[in-house]
């Protein structure tokens, strides 16, 4: 079933209303459960960000803990499991258990990748590349179909970090669009993915944003990366163990001067430091948030001005 | 060619590392060497989850040591689901063969393969902690229990003059029975609690019993008795009568007021609609 007629593009603002957000790491928990409830109101809209299948647990206090964050913050499920580029017959039993999730929490945003991780009956548990042939872009949209037929909403897919060209017929903006045009879903912007990619590949990265319809963006991302130990800068790898690079908070102001005020959340996975030091780093995104607000409030003042 | 040719050539080369068939498919085949982040992606992901569901087993051996093996887990059971949690099944047993098959190979006159033993800190008695470690795990993800048999319940079902015995019980879901050797028990403690004395065990105990209380999982060992009424009470459960007769054939001094007493307090048990 597809379920592209459903949706409208507009369903991917449905967390336009979200600030910046952070990822939910099990070393913060407690710190976040003794903030002021008021913080997730009045700091503009702290929200945070799970791995779905993290949470493919009967109970216990991983679910009890999100639950309980779940009750003063908005959150949402990125899955990094999904495969949408390949092996869709394990996807029901996939989705299933993220519906159940969905149902229970009722995420601002459901997310995914424009990769595949699945072959044969095995988990590469990585997200590996896939073509950017009109044969790849077919499998992708019927991924992203079955996906969202599954868990019966609409996704928004992230362009992946690419360490290397594979023999293509279309540029990623392009292969991107398209498949959400034809399946219906929406586009998570990884700047740090895209900054990766024209530093390893050599895309032009402004270009890039510009060929993304502003409609069919509901996130944005951000986070570290990390030179390759043995090539040095001339490779970069997506490892979201370091502090958000100057180019890439350059990028993000780009993005958002595009795309105007979308949720953007501040990725770290590894080499986790303190939830003080992670806040500090979203009070930073939520700057340019405030920024990229002002603009569109200033633009609207000098049309109704003019008129 | 097609995607499907791209996914095969791609699997290839992840499980085996040769580059042969997905090179056709680079722009550029001087960036081959670059697929290895992915690979190397996969492994890490792989054996990062199983030092997170085997950390004592990991602590036991040593990183580097843990690792070793666990990427040959990886390679002979690479995950099937699109999730990490709970992955490592089979390592307990994997673990086992290993071992067997080292010790087979020492039969032969080769110090080389007689060293590998001592070098990467394997014994019996570490597929004992490994089997601990998922045990563990399994009861702290376990679901939660709905129907959990109170101490104020059973007060209110004596109020009413109801005969305990007959009431129909289970386990809950974080209930989880292993048989492990008392000696690797009381390592796995030892590992767990960064103790360094390893205390002797009643050779009388044989299972260790997990349970999650308050989101915290707890283990002890159980005696013969003991043993025996937790089995009675695994799966569809029973009446406390017969399970606590069960207990009482192999040791017909077994306190059953304390162990009830124990279950409650414990949050074990849960009543069984059966």
């Amino acid at each position: 079933m597809k379920v592209n007629s459903l949706h409208s593009p507009q369903q991917f603002l449905v967390g336009e209303h979200l600030g910046a957000g952070l990822s939910l790491k099990p070393e913060h928990l407690d710190d976040i459960l003794v903030l002021p409830v008021k913080n997730s109101a009045s700091d503009n809209n702290l929200w945070f960000e799970v791995h779905t299948e993290n949470y493919f647990v009967a109970g216990g206090p991983r679910l009890a803990y999100l639950r309980a964050i779940r009750e003063n913050y908005n959150i949402s499920f990125h899955g990094v499991g999904g495969s949408l580029g390949a092996d869709l017959k394990v996807m029901p039993a996939h989705t299933k258990r993220v519906k159940a999730l969905i149902d229970e929490f009722q995420p601002s945003l459901v997310s995914e990748h424009a990769v595949w991780s699945k072959a044969n009956g095995k988990y590469f548990a990585d997200l590996m590349p896939l073509p950017r042939t009109q044969d790849a872009l077919q499998s992708l949209i019927n991924g992203i179909d079955c996906y969202q037929s599954g868990i019966g909403r609409s996704i928004l897919i992230e362009n992946p970090s690419n360490y290397l060209d594979f023999i293509s017929d279309m540029d990623e903006p392009q292969f991107l669009v398209e498949a959400a045009k034809r399946s219906g879903c929406g586009l998570l912007i990884d700047i740090n993915n895209l900054y990766i990619s024209s530093k390893n590949t050599g895309v032009d990265a402004l270009n890039y944003l510009k060929q993304i319809p502003a409609e069919l963006v509901g996130e944005i991302h951000i986070a570290g990366h990390d030179p390759d130990p043995a090539l040095g800068d001339s490779l970069l790898i997506d490892s979201h163990a370091a502090a958000v690079a100057p180019p890439v908070w350059d990028l993000l102001e780009e993005a958002l001067n595009l795309f105007g005020h979308r949720p953007v959340l501040v990725e770290r996975d590894a080499n986790i430091p303190s939830f003080d030091e992670l806040m500090n780093e979203r009070k930073t995104a939520q700057h340019y948030l405030n920024q990229c607000q002002l603009q569109n409030n200033l633009s609207t003042l000098n049309k109704k001005v003019t008129n | 060619m097609s995607d499907s040719q791209y996914i095969e050539a791609f699997t290839k080369y992840l499980l085996s590392g040769d580059p042969s068939a997905i090179e056709v498919f680079c722009e550029n085949p001087s960036d081959i060497k670059r697929l290895a982040i992915y690979r190397n992606g996969f492994y890490k992901g792989c054996v990062d989850a199983l030092i997170a569901n085997y950390p004592m087993c990991e602590k036991k051996m040593g990183n580097n040591n843990f690792k070793k093996i666990a990427k040959a887990y990886v390679d002979r059971f690479p995950p099937e689901h699109g999730t990490l949690v709970g992955y490592g099944l089979d390592f307990p047993s994997f673990i086992t063969d290993f071992i067997n098959k080292i010790k087979l190979e020492e039969e032969e006159p080769l110090q080389s393969s007689k060293s590998l033993i001592n070098t990467l800190n394997l014994d019996l008695k570490l597929v004992d902690i490994a089997r601990l470690d998922y045990t563990w795990l399994m009861s702290l993800m376990s679901g939660d229990s709905k129907e959990t048999l109170t101490i104020e319940y059973v007060n209110e079902l004596i109020g009413q003059e109801f005969e305990l015995t007959e009431l129909n019980v289970k386990l809950n879901d974080s209930v989880l029975l292993v048989e492990v050797s008392t000696e690797a028990f009381s390592e796995w403690i030892s590992l767990k609690t960064n103790h360094n004395t390893v205390e002797k065990c009643s050779p009388t105990m044989n299972s260790v019993m997990f349970w999650r209380l308050q989101g915290a999982v707890q283990a002890r060992l159980l005696s013969i008795a003991e043993t025996k009424l937790m089995q009675s009470l695994q799966g569809e459960g029973s009446t406390l009568g017969k399970a606590f007769d069960a207990a009482l054939t192999v040791d017909e001094e077994f306190e059953v007021s304390d162990a009830f007493t124990a279950c409650l307090q414990n949050e074990l048990l849960e009543i069984s609609i059966n």
